[in-house]
């Protein structure tokens, strides 16, 4: 990682008079794996939503390749190339499989002018990506209600992986996942991290952060409490960094 | 359950209204004397276009996981504006345009813009000021019936200009063309629903908004496209409510609200939201008119619609939630 595809300066979040981020600077560069670690309510879900445009941030500032960089929105963030899997599913259960797949982003084609979706080729390519990565679903054509959390995630994850993006944002990607679908998964990231795309990820399973991440940042508190190589640390100095019972190898903070 | 059986039953909840209307037909057609009459089918149809265009408009904003309860006084307020300018008894100014013609786009414009403003104010406080559709769309539905009353002074507009009535007059394959403007109402907007990104993004709006919003939907311009929209089309419902009364009285369609509310519900469409299709709605507005037709027809007292669209939508509600059951079960 020469190049840093994003760096955070600084960044904090005030709800009130709640400092739920109190100055987080850390950089991901392209083509690595950032494991996000840290206990329950240490801000790791806010700082994701900051970069992913769905929160502002009370103060400090963000680089996006090199370029000062502000989300307003989540579209303004995608528009920019950053992908988001959300902890809670962001799915529309009252619509297809397919539909779930390309929400927002349909493949339309021209009709008196008029722009109408383009259902075949959006199968198509839904048929596609679920098959490279393994996962099967009955029908593209059922409403996602009627599947199980594996086989929603999944259509998340597969969604993250067909676009792409430069950077990527999983927020605990793999609560609802067998442990087959999860080793896929991990599998998937390493392949998204291989084409120069950026990840975050967030997670509580530290053996997961160890098998995927090049790097892993500990958050504790609204502070950063520790960002070490992988190949540099171990699951139990980790641990006493969340924990904050010792700074020991912790290192430089951004 | 095999895959046959399972979308057998599907297609059949999908479309369960249209079985209703059917069995309606069916049995008022045996057992109701002069029922069965292409003139009594084609009433059935004629008398629902202004209902079928306002459920239109309702339903789109059911469907986005909203509420518009203005869209009647909306209507009424359309079809005063028409009824003032273009009116030569009452308190109609009787403006003439020269050709005649000009008169019904103008008049239909004007029905459109007036629908059209009171949907981006009820859209705009939805969105900007976050406050709740139902309660914004209450008081629209009671200060624009109140701008309805000020204009009027409570007083009617009649004589329409012949121009414009000649709508409500000519017909096409025995339907008015009023009642082939709510058909084509219906075909465009199912269309839209169905086959654009935008009636998509309608229908999972309704479904999870934040999904949506965080997949980079613009939500609230949406939302404020879809108050638009059922303004709008409340508006083109006056319009056709000033051509079939030939002008408008200050409570002119007071009461439609709740039809078009019965239609929307009976059509399949989720007042939760996300669930529901225009044709469904289209036969729900049937539905209720043949069951019209079947009192007039039976020389029940009028009165007596009231109570059976009541219990129409009881059922329509509780058929509902029997559904979801079902549905729970195949899944």
């Amino acid at each position: 990682m020469n190049e840093p595809l994003l760096v955070l300066d600084n960044v904090t979040k005030n709800y009130g008079a709640i400092e739920a981020l109190k100055g987080i600077s850390f950089s991901i560069g392209k083509g690595e794996v950032v494991a996000l670690l840290g206990d329950n309510g240490a801000g790791k879900s806010t700082l994701v939503k900051i970069i992913a445009g769905g929160l502002e941030p009370t103060s400090g500032r963000m680089l996006f390749e090199g370029k000062e960089f502000l989300a307003k929105s989540p579209a303004e963030a995608k528009a920019a190339g950053i992908e988001t899997v959300y902890q809670d599913l962001s799915l529309c259960t009252n619509v297809d499989v397919v539909a779930n797949f390309f929400m927002g982003r349909e493949i339309t084609r021209k009709f008196l002018g008029v722009p109408v979706l383009d259902e075949p080729a959006m199968e198509q390519v839904v048929k596609a990506a679920l098959a490279s990565a393994g996962t099967r679903i009955p029908s593209l054509r059922t409403n996602v209600e009627h599947l199980s959390g594996g086989q929603r995630q999944a259509i998340e994850l597969n969604r993250f992986v067909h676009f792409g993006g430069k950077l990527v944002l999983l927020d605990e990607p793999f609560a609802a996942l067998g442990v087959e679908q999860t080793r896929r998964g991990l599998d998937m990231i390493r392949q998204v991290a291989s084409q120069g795309i950026g990840v975050v990820i967030i997670t509580h399973i530290m053996q997961q952060a160890f098998q995927v991440a090049d790097r892993i940042v500990v958050i504790r508190q609204g502070v950063v409490a520790g960002d070490v190589a992988r190949n540099k640390t171990s699951p139990d100095a980790v641990i006493n960094m969340i924990t904050g019972e010792t700074l020991a190898g912790a290192g430089p903070a951004g | 359950m095999n895959p046959r059986t399972r979308h057998a039953l599907e297609f059949a909840l999908d479309n369960l209204v249209w079985f209703m209307l059917v069995f309606v037909l069916v049995v008022f057609s045996i057992f109701i004397p002069n029922y069965f009459q292409l003139g009594i089918f084609a009433n059935i149809v004629e008398a629902s276009s202004v209902l079928g265009v306002m459920s239109i408009g309702l339903a789109l904003v059911i469907i986005t996981g909203h509420m518009d309860l203005s869209v009647e006084s909306v209507a009424a307020l359309s079809a005063m504006a028409v009824g003032i300018l273009f009116c030569s008894a009452g308190i109609g100014l009787g403006v003439q345009l020269h050709p005649e013609w000009l008169m019904v786009p103008v008049s239909l414009l004007l029905a459109l813009v007036v629908g059209g403003i009171i949907g981006v104010i009820n859209g705009y406080l939805v969105v900007k000021v976050k406050m709740s559709a139902f309660i914004i769309t209450l008081a629209s539905y009671i200060w624009v019936r109140g701008l309805v009353l000020v204009i009027s002074g409570g007083r009617s507009a009649q004589d329409l200009a012949p121009a414009i009535r000649w709508f409500g007059i000519q017909r096409l394959l025995g339907l008015p063309l009023t009642a082939w403007i709510a058909i084509s109402c219906f075909v465009v907007f199912s269309l839209i629903m169905a086959k654009t990104p935008f009636g998509r993004h309608l229908v999972m709006i309704g479904g999870n908004e934040t999904a949506t919003f965080r997949a980079g939907i613009r939500v609230n311009r949406n939302l404020v496209i879809a108050f638009v929209l059922a303004g709008t089309i409340a508006g083109l419902a006056g319009w056709l409510l000033a051509i079939r009364t030939s002008g408008a009285t200050a409570n002119l369609g007071v009461g439609l609200l709740f039809n078009a509310f019965a239609a929307v519900v009976i059509g399949g469409v989720s007042l939760k939201g996300g669930v529901g299709t225009l044709p469904g709605v289209y036969a729900g507005v049937l539905l209720l008119s043949a069951i019209n037709t079947a009192i007039n027809l039976m020389g029940l007292p009028a009165n007596f619609t009231q109570v059976i669209h009541g219990l129409l939508v009881l059922a329509a509600v509780l058929l509902d939630a029997f559904k979801q059951t079902i549905r729970q079960r195949l899944a």
